[in-house]
């Protein structure tokens, strides 16, 4: 069954889009998680409803239309915080609601878009073009040579924004790259996992990493490799049982991070007894 | 002597409130100095502003270049008043958050062998070399605060900008802390810009005190702190305690020789002053 499952270009897509898209994602969420803005992706991700609307509204690409409203959007968190000074959530939060408000807005006042729009809401990650894919493979090229180049940056400013200014490294730039790879991996994922279930794509795997792993290195790995194994089962799950792909990938993300959870009790467990025979 | 630190009428406000305003002073190299003042004085504030954390209105010039350009971070040392990290789980280990005081030095490569010898100093210098490999939030808020300190320190840095570091230290480790401070003053020469309300543990190594209250109310040597008059008046309206720690420890705990029992009534009639108005 599963060499039959493999077989179809349209199931090699959808994998190949949804493995690209999930490990930029993962990647993205380590440092959206560590710096408290893993919401964005939540935020965003309404946003897109805002984007698809307007697409499905001009009768113009979705996918196109959505990336300048994202884009826009994401400087908009940018600016909120730091002109109205306050905090992530708040301004997260404040261009989520426009978001959302605007795109069920534009929906009612086109009539409503029935099944095309309920694809994107919850995604439809076997309907990916070839288009898409290079998309996603673009975007996580750019952001591993980002990543390379970076490295350190991101790793101290995530740790201390303050500091990392101390030590001439321009973070209002480096949040600002952050969060617009985050706008572009918003709007490339909500075909694979829909437009309400993203922000588990970002927020999953590098939470399940960051229960078994011990440093940062290792903790990105674990977090793409967890990212790619819940695309992979997630599809095939929804294909052998019939059931909707979007939700199967998010909910075995919620088993990789039931399995994590137990491993680290089971090492602090481990810890404890080694220090208390050492005493 | 060359100015580490020029402040020149410096004013902030978050919103409509004026946190600072028109402050004018200038830090020179090898100054240890005490920045005192009451909760909501503006003195973090002040400190943010100095290296460019926040923009107000009016100049900084840090060793001479104006704070917005400046780029040479390894002369600054900078170790904040709280922990960065309430996660726990945040990856790193005690010898990689030391290495960030280096990340100028080290962006894009590897840490060389020389590296991790800096790192290992400061280590070794803020009593921390046996936390090297543990997880940094791990560690209790008095370890933490002693790694942070190697961080700031890692870079042999010519001005030390220092915001209540002491504050989750046991009564131990603030003696080392505060010696070691004193020591990097006297023996190197370092310039330390420091926000306490520590005075009396502090004072014996300060040589002078800024004091901030929305306002420069003194900047100057230690032995004037005690005579100015401004000083006595705003010591009568906020720190009684200080008032206390003259009294009550036969000396002046600021190191001035100053008679406390006239200090002390100087700063009571300010007090009545202030109460009059």
């Amino acid at each position: 069954m599963l060499s039959e499952f493999i077989s179809y270009g349209f199931v090699q897509r959808g994998l190949l889009a949804g493995s690209l898209v999930a490990v930029v994602c993962a990647v993205l969420g380590v440092f959206l998680v560590l710096k408290r803005l893993s919401l964005i992706g939540d935020g965003l991700s309404h946003v897109c409803l805002t984007g698809v609307a307007l697409g499905l509204l001009t009768q113009t690409s979705p996918l196109y239309m959505s990336v300048p409203v994202v884009v826009l959007s994401s400087l908009g968190i940018l600016k909120v915080m730091d002109k109205i000074k306050v905090y992530g959530d708040a301004a997260i939060g404040i261009v989520s609601a426009a978001g959302l408000a605007l795109g069920i807005m534009i929906t009612a006042f086109a009539g409503g878009f029935n099944a095309d729009l309920f694809g994107f809401l919850f995604g439809s990650i076997l309907t990916v073009g070839k288009t898409e894919v290079f998309l996603c493979a673009v975007l996580l090229v750019s952001l591993l040579l980002f990543l390379l180049v970076f490295y350190r940056d991101l790793i101290a400013a995530s740790f201390d924004e303050a500091f990392a200014h101390t030590r001439g490294i321009n973070v209002k730039r480096l949040n600002m790259a952050l969060i617009l790879f985050t706008s572009v991996a918003v709007v490339l994922a909500f075909k694979v996992v829909g437009i309400f279930l993203i922000s588990a794509l970002i927020i999953l795997p590098p939470v399940t990493a960051l229960l078994v792993a011990k440093t940062f290195k290792q903790v990105l790995i674990w977090a793409a490799v967890v990212a790619v194994l819940s695309v992979w089962s997630g599809v095939y799950l929804s294909f052998v049982f019939n059931i909707p792909s979007g939700a199967t990938i998010i909910l075995v993300n919620l088993l990789f991070l039931l399995i994590g959870f137990v491993y680290s009790k089971l090492v602090s467990l481990q810890d404890k007894k080694e220090e208390k025979d050492v005493d | 002597m060359s100015s580490a630190v020029e402040i020149k009428n410096l004013s902030f406000r978050y919103t409509h409130n004026w946190v600072l305003e028109n402050i004018s002073a200038n830090v020179k190299a090898g100054d240890y100095v005490g920045v005192i003042g009451p909760n909501g004085g503006g003195k973090t504030t002040l400190l943010k502003l100095i290296l460019g954390l926040e923009k107000g209105k009016g100049k900084v010039k840090l060793f001479g270049t104006d704070v917005a350009r400046f780029s040479d971070w390894k002369k600054v040392g900078y170790l904040a008043q709280k922990s960065p990290v309430a996660q726990t789980r945040f990856p790193i280990s005690v010898e990689e958050v030391v290495l960030m005081g280096l990340c100028y030095d080290v962006k894009h490569k590897e840490a060389t062998a020389e590296n991790l010898k800096q790192v290992y100093r400061a280590l070794s210098q803020t009593h921390t070399l046996d936390l090297a490999k543990r997880i940094f939030g791990h560690l209790s808020v008095g370890q933490q605060q002693r790694v942070l300190l190697a961080r700031a320190l890692v870079s042999k840095p010519q001005l030390l900008i220092l915001d209540e570091p002491s504050a989750a230290l046991d009564v131990d480790s603030r003696d080392l802390f505060f010696g070691l401070l004193g020591e990097l003053n006297k023996k190197h020469g370092v310039t330390i810009l420091l926000i306490t309300h520590d005075t009396s543990e502090v004072g014996k190594y300060i040589s002078k005190f800024m004091y901030i209250d929305k306002e420069l109310v003194f900047f100057g040597d230690k032995e004037q702190f005690c005579q100015s008059k401004k000083v006595a008046e705003k010591l009568g309206s906020f720190a009684q305690h200080t008032i206390d720690h003259l009294h009550n420890q036969g000396h002046c705990p600021l190191g001035c020789n100053c008679e406390h029992e006239h200090t002390h009534h100087r700063a009571q009639h300010g007090a009545e002053a202030l109460h009059a108005k």
